[in-house]
């Protein structure tokens, strides 16, 4: 499903390559942790697959299209069949959750009662069809990242890219996060899980990738 | 097809919702950038209709040494009129000539008691054809009337028209340059105060562009929004125009250019008004396109 070959990644000019020569190939349906010190390069890496960033070096093959050649009108449809997942959620705050879900579906122009049905299935398999018509701000934090989730898988993705996600919560809610993350990776998701906890990798072991300063440091599956 | 669309305008009706402020300040400078440049418009116009008007009167008078006799006047009339761009030649002679003058004195007409009418000069008064009341034309005739030396003098407006003519290219020149100044001073505007509006929505955008929006389907609701408020601007400029001409411009052209009634002062024809409400959306529209640039990066 993704395959990196030779990738280097500098931001600046002289600057410490933010990936140097990373070589990767991970299959349809896998779940993989990419975890790594800050300024590791995981950030990056997650960039390079929506197309945030452009390598500056090396191949990126997705679900078999080589996105460091894609123009960037394409870019769009390669990330309307990624959900991108973030540490700080980025919801629209003045939009509701049944809003700010449907957001990827109107974006794709969908008819609306495909998106009203969509979205409360969604909503439904996060657990918060209860509260569709509520605020981002009115949730605590564990339930904001289930919205997040839930815009992200709502529009089926072939690949999940999680960029710390339980960063700012929990044990508690983290589990529970993380079995969405399972939840959809039982679906055919393939799932890549940036974290540095630990912990998580240690209850759920996967395929664990682990960077340091942009180099591959580590690939064990269990 | 409709969905679409109207899914397309409840996202411009949501934006301007969101910013009613900011979507005030930038209909604002669109109004009031064009309702100056519509008051300059409308006074350059009507002082160049009415010059036009005024050329239109142009004629040449020709002023005599001494009254000629009946044939030499003959020959001379018969070979003025022969010129293409003469329609017609007047003579007045000094008896007619005094007569005019007495009339134009009105009441004080009994200044001229004990005159004679050999204080006055005979004249030819040589009127042009349409197309040839132009100065130019009446410099050409007068040219070759030069070569009779028994004409003493001619009096075509020259001065005055020569600065009426600078006065108005002045006025023109003033026009356009400020016309220009103050449509870039709009656009900046307009361009920065869309900038803010971009920027206080600049998580919507970034999220749209991740979830897989167009650039296009992110642009095109901003750049409507643009051109309903430089339309919507327009609009109000034209208003104001309008106010503007009635209260004060018409009086004070009719008592600058002294026409009677004030007929001949105009306001902006539709064409005009369609022109401005295009410059507004057309503002309004480079305004977004000159921000969006720097916050749609897909």
């Amino acid at each position: 499903m993704i395959q990196l070959y030779n990738v280097c990644k500098t931001y600046q000019k002289d600057a410490a390559s933010a990936l140097h020569n990373l070589n990767l190939k991970i299959a349809k349906g896998d779940f993989v942790y990419i975890t790594g010190p800050s300024g590791a390069g995981k950030s990056t890496l997650l960039k390079l697959l929506y197309c945030a960033e452009k390598p500056n070096r090396g191949q990126i093959l997705v679900n078999g299209k080589n996105i460091t050649r894609m123009g960037s009108s394409h870019v769009p449809q390669l990330r309307r069949h990624t959900g991108i997942v973030f540490q700080d959620f980025k919801l629209l705050e003045s939009r509701t959750l049944f809003e700010n879900v449907a957001f990827p579906l109107e974006v794709q122009g969908k008819k609306r009662f495909e998106i009203s049905n969509k979205v409360y299935q969604t909503l439904k398999h996060v657990g918060l069809h209860g509260k569709l018509h509520k605020y981002p701000l009115q949730l605590s934090g564990g339930e904001q990242q289930r919205v997040a989730i839930a815009r992200a898988l709502v529009v089926d993705p072939l690949i999940l890219l999680a960029d710390e996600p339980t960063g700012n919560l929990d044990l508690e809610v983290t589990l529970e996060i993380f079995e969405l993350f399972k939840k959809a990776n039982a679906r055919g998701t393939t799932v890549l899980l940036a974290t540095h906890d630990q912990e998580l990798i240690r209850r759920f072991p996967r395929r664990a990738i682990a960077l340091e300063n942009g180099q591959l440091v580590y690939d064990h599956t269990p | 097809m409709l969905d679409p669309l109207i899914y397309l305008f409840r996202r411009v009706f949501r934006n301007i919702r969101q910013s009613p402020v900011l979507c005030s300040a930038a209909v604002g400078t669109v109004a009031v950038a064009l309702t100056i440049l519509a008051f300059f418009s409308l006074i350059v116009i009507n002082v160049q209709s009415l010059a036009a008007h005024w050329s239109e009167e142009i004629q040449i008078v020709a002023y005599l040494e001494r009254e000629p006799s009946p044939a030499r006047l003959k020959q001379w009339r018969a070979s003025i009129e022969e010129m293409p761009e003469v329609a017609a030649v007047l003579y007045v002679d000094q008896q007619e000539a005094l007569r005019r003058f007495k009339s134009r004195l009105g009441s004080d007409s009994d200044l001229l008691e004990g005159f004679g009418a050999e204080i006055l000069p005979a004249s030819l008064e040589i009127s042009l054809r349409e197309q040839y009341r132009t100065r130019e034309s009446a410099e050409t005739v007068v040219g070759r009337l030069r070569h009779n030396p028994e004409l003493a003098e001619f009096n075509y407006g020259q001065d005055w028209l020569e600065r009426f003519e600078a006065f108005l290219e002045l006025l023109r020149f003033g026009a356009v340059v400020l016309g220009i100044f103050l449509l870039f001073a709009a656009l900046f505007i307009v361009a920065n105060t869309i900038k803010l509006t971009l920027y206080a929505r600049r998580d919507e955008l970034e999220i749209m562009a991740l979830v897989g929006a167009t650039s296009w389907f992110i642009k095109i609701p901003f750049l409507l929004e643009g051109a309903l408020q430089g339309a919507l601007g327009a609009l109000l400029a034209l208003i104001g125009a309008l106010a503007l001409f009635q209260l004060f411009l018409r009086q004070g052209l009719v008592a600058l250019l002294s026409v009677s009634g004030g007929d001949q002062v105009v306001f902006l024809v539709w064409q005009q008004q369609l022109m401005l409400v295009c410059t507004g959306i057309l503002l309004g529209l480079v305004g977004s396109v000159l921000s969006l640039r720097k916050f749609v990066r897909i």
